[in-house]
């Protein structure tokens, strides 16, 4: 079977969780004797493949990330033009490696970004376009100002599919009921994670992600400052970059728990697995949560979470802590028993652990290999 | 003749209020603050409606119509019988009618439906057993001679503290593990105790208990004269149908059609030449012991495994164990009295039951029965409680 599949980012350059599932699925299907072709924007960090079955081709430059906003200063007035820029250029890079190489049997694009590009490549070649929606337009807006433009192209891109890929079923209700998509032509596939491994444990909390709306960062910081009032002693982290970083940490200067909470920007890979390792606890307080493999990464690495109710992962989840991403009272509940009831970490942490190893790219890939043999 | 047994279990416990760490050391009342009064009000008031009054009612016509040769015994917690004083005594007046037709038997076990047996010192045990035998004695003016212990916990030790208590008879789970070979239709007597035991037949008893509305079992459905018919095919003294009384009308609903089932079972068995039923109290004066049993490790009737990790399975419900004990050393060091009935309800075994990790066929079951969202919750809220309980009596 031979792919073109259409991405945003990969490793070694990384927004967020669609680039580790592009790096988990790509392998995981070359290893499964699938030739895949993954087309993606050229970067400064140069990613490539070790596998003969995997081809990485980088196509021109761009500056937005699939998580950019049109307002957003630094790309202001080029943002759509950016879009169908990369779109086009996809489309024509596959159209010259059909010529070389041969028809490709599917072509499976990931999000809004790549949605122009697979509708294009799917209606010249005549062959099926299978859609993964990793978030949509409601998810990235937190519900509050969703933006027309990318929930047009969101719609475009479901009603061209042959098929959709929802990372849950979370996600797939939001694309029945806000996209009008029939429900039949969506399969949730739940995604994978790659185990890191567990290191000394400091009393630390963990907030790892995007700082923007959809992840709740402010949630976090309301909750430390009362688990600060009990356990005086702990250590927050807000890791991570976007653009309500300013707002935080001023939220963290007014409640008078600076001292206490460190923001580190943006992190490398390796200083993410670091953190993963030596945290206690991980919040992951989400307005808006498809799935979050961030959460699958940090209970592999041995560190208990308390996620939001509505996260993706949690549907198919079961060790791990719930709560409504406005209810920081409870949060912070959670997040000091976790702290001072060791037989309640080590439980969460062990038992955690192996039921991560269910959660593989080998299934991703079989499932999705199901979802390829439904429309070829 | 082949005796068919029925016994069971009727319990309710007081679940607790969502109590987190911010209202530990608040000075609450522990009554009002620890157990959620609505939660366990309602549930009660369903169950009673689904399965208590209309089973009861049931067990009384049948009884009547076969002149009193339908015999079945009941066990109630003393928690389920506050439950009845509190919200519905009409639920404890027909339980006192069915005993008044003399073909009911009452069993004894831990007021608080706890895991005390498992206590290193066997004072805790004996007070809560006492304590079922006053109300015993105060509701029904009777003084039951077999004791089953919380979910048929049964050790040797226990055995032989229950034996020493004076009751003639004991039940427990027909566990393989102690049994091998044996067939668990016949009385046995442990190794180290003069008492008598009965011994649930798990195969029968569970599938009326677990699966009788499984669509997915071959002997889908069951109907009255089929399980009448694999009775009469027993051999041995006993066959002994040990279950929740909740299996009627709450496990399964109406419309699976168990109460049809019960209708007609005492007629299918009497159908059968060689059945009749027993009590407990009777089969343990009609049968002898065959053999003896050994059980150096305590068995139960729950999950899978028909051993006590279903309570103590994980560190989390350990650490729980471990601080029920540490503040009863306590409260019988400092001597208050007032707290000790609250630190009794918070032993019933449900509370550490609620924090089980167990996965599975048996995580689902433990899903059915807690009113938490998952196991962690569970501990934390009851963990939470047990802190602040512990700096009231400090």
């Amino acid at each position: 079977m031979k792919i073109a599949m259409i991405g945003w980012e990969y490793p070694p350059f990384k927004a967020g969780g669609l680039a580790t599932h592009c790096y988990g699925l790509t392998r995981s299907l070359a290893d499964k004797n699938a030739k895949v072709f993954f087309f993606m924007p050229k970067t400064k960090h140069k990613s490539s493949s070790d596998k003969r079955n995997l081809k990485i081709i980088e196509v021109g430059e761009t500056d937005i990330f699939p998580y950019d906003r049109p307002d957003s200063k630094e790309i202001e007035g080029q943002f759509f033009e950016s879009v169908y820029k990369y779109n086009a250029l996809v489309a024509a890079k596959i159209n010259v490696s059909v010529k070389t190489n041969g028809k490709f049997d599917v072509v499976h694009c990931h999000d809004w970004l790549t949605m122009k590009a697979g509708i294009e490549v799917k209606e010249t070649h005549n062959i099926p376009l299978v859609l993964t929606v990793h978030s949509t337009e409601y998810d990235r807006s937190g519900w509050l100002y969703p933006n027309q433009w990318f929930i047009d192209i969101e719609k475009e891109g479901m009603e061209k599919a042959d098929k959709i890929i929802a990372v849950s079923n979370f996600t797939k209700n939001v694309i029945v009921d806000k996209y009008g998509i029939n429900p039949d032509k969506i399969d949730v596939v739940h995604n994978a994670v790659h185990p890191i491994p567990e290191g000394q444990k400091q009393e630390i909390v963990l907030f790892l992600g995007r700082l923007t709306i959809q992840k709740g960062a402010e949630f976090f910081l309301k909750a430390a400052n009362k688990v600060l009032d009990y356990e005086p002693d702990t250590r927050f982290v807000v890791a991570g970059t976007g653009d309500m970083l300013p707002k935080l940490i001023d939220q963290s200067v007014d409640m008078g728990i600076s001292n206490r909470v460190i923001f580190t920007g943006r992190l490398t890979e390796d200083e993410v697995k670091h953190i993963y390792g030596i945290s206690s606890v991980y919040v992951m307080p989400s307005v808006s949560e498809p799935f979050g493999i961030t959460a699958l990464e940090a209970i592999s690495a041995g560190t208990p979470t308390i996620a939001s109710k509505t996260a993706g992962f949690s549907e198919a989840f079961k060790n791990c802590l719930r709560v409504d991403f406005w209810d920081t009272d409870e949060m912070a509940n959670k997040i000091i028993s976790l702290l001072r009831y060791g037989p309640l970490h080590k439980t969460l942490s062990s038992e955690g652990r192996k039921e991560i190893d269910l959660f593989t790219w080998d299934r991703v890939a079989n499932k999705t290999f199901d979802v390829y043999n439904g429309v070829i | 003749m082949t005796s068919v047994c029925m016994y069971f279990e009727v319990h309710q416990p007081m679940r607790l209020n969502h109590f987190s760490v911010f209202n530990i050391g608040n000075h609450n009342d522990p009554n009002t603050s620890y157990f959620d009064d609505k939660l366990n009000r309602e549930i009660f008031e369903k169950v009673a409606r689904k399965c208590y009054l209309p089973t009861n009612n049931l067990l009384l016509e049948l009884i009547r119509k076969y002149d009193g040769e339908f015999r079945v015994s009941f066990s109630l917690t003393g928690t389920f019988v506050e439950y009845c004083e509190r919200y519905m005594p009409e639920v404890l007046d027909s339980f006192k009618e069915l005993f008044k037709t003399g073909s009911v038997d009452m069993i004894e076990e831990t007021y608080y439906h706890s895991l005390s047996a498992l206590y290193d010192d066997m004072a805790e045990f004996e007070d809560q057993v006492k304590m079922h035998n006053q109300m015993m004695r105060k509701q029904f003016n009777y003084r039951p001679r077999v004791f089953r212990n919380t979910e048929a916990i049964f050790d040797n030790r226990i055995a032989k503290k229950v034996a020493d208590m004076g009751y003639k008879g004991m039940i427990t789970e027909g566990s393989d593990k102690i049994l091998n070979w044996r067939s668990p239709n016949y009385l046995y007597k442990p190794t180290n105790a003069d008492i008598k035991v009965l011994l649930r037949n798990y195969s029968l008893s569970d599938d009326v208990g677990f699966r009788f509305s499984s669509k997915g079992w071959p002997g889908h459905p069951l109907t009255a004269d089929k399980y009448a018919q694999w009775m009469g095919h027993c051999e041995g003294d006993l066959v002994n149908l040990f279950m929740d009384y909740e299996t009627f009308g709450e496990h399964h609903w109406e419309d699976t059609g168990i109460f049809t089932f019960l209708k007609h079972l005492p007629g299918e068995v009497f159908k059968q030449n060689y059945l009749d039923f027993v009590t407990v109290s009777e089969a343990v004066e009609r049968y002898v012991p065959v053999g003896e049993i050994d059980v150096p490790w305590a068995i139960s009737w729950a999950d899978e495994d028909r051993d006590v990790s279903t309570w103590l399975g994980n560190d989390m419900q350990h650490s729980c164990f471990d601080e029920l004990k540490e503040i009863g050393r306590k409260l019988r060091e400092n001597g208050h009295k007032d707290l000790l009935h609250t630190w009794r309800l918070l032993q019933t075994s449900d509370h550490l039951y609620y924090c089980s990790t167990k996965g599975m066929e048996d995580g689902a079951v433990h899903a059915y029965f807690s009113h938490y969202d998952d196991p962690y919750e569970g501990f934390i809220n009851f963990m939470n409680v047990l802190q602040d309980f512990k700096q009231k009596i400090n």
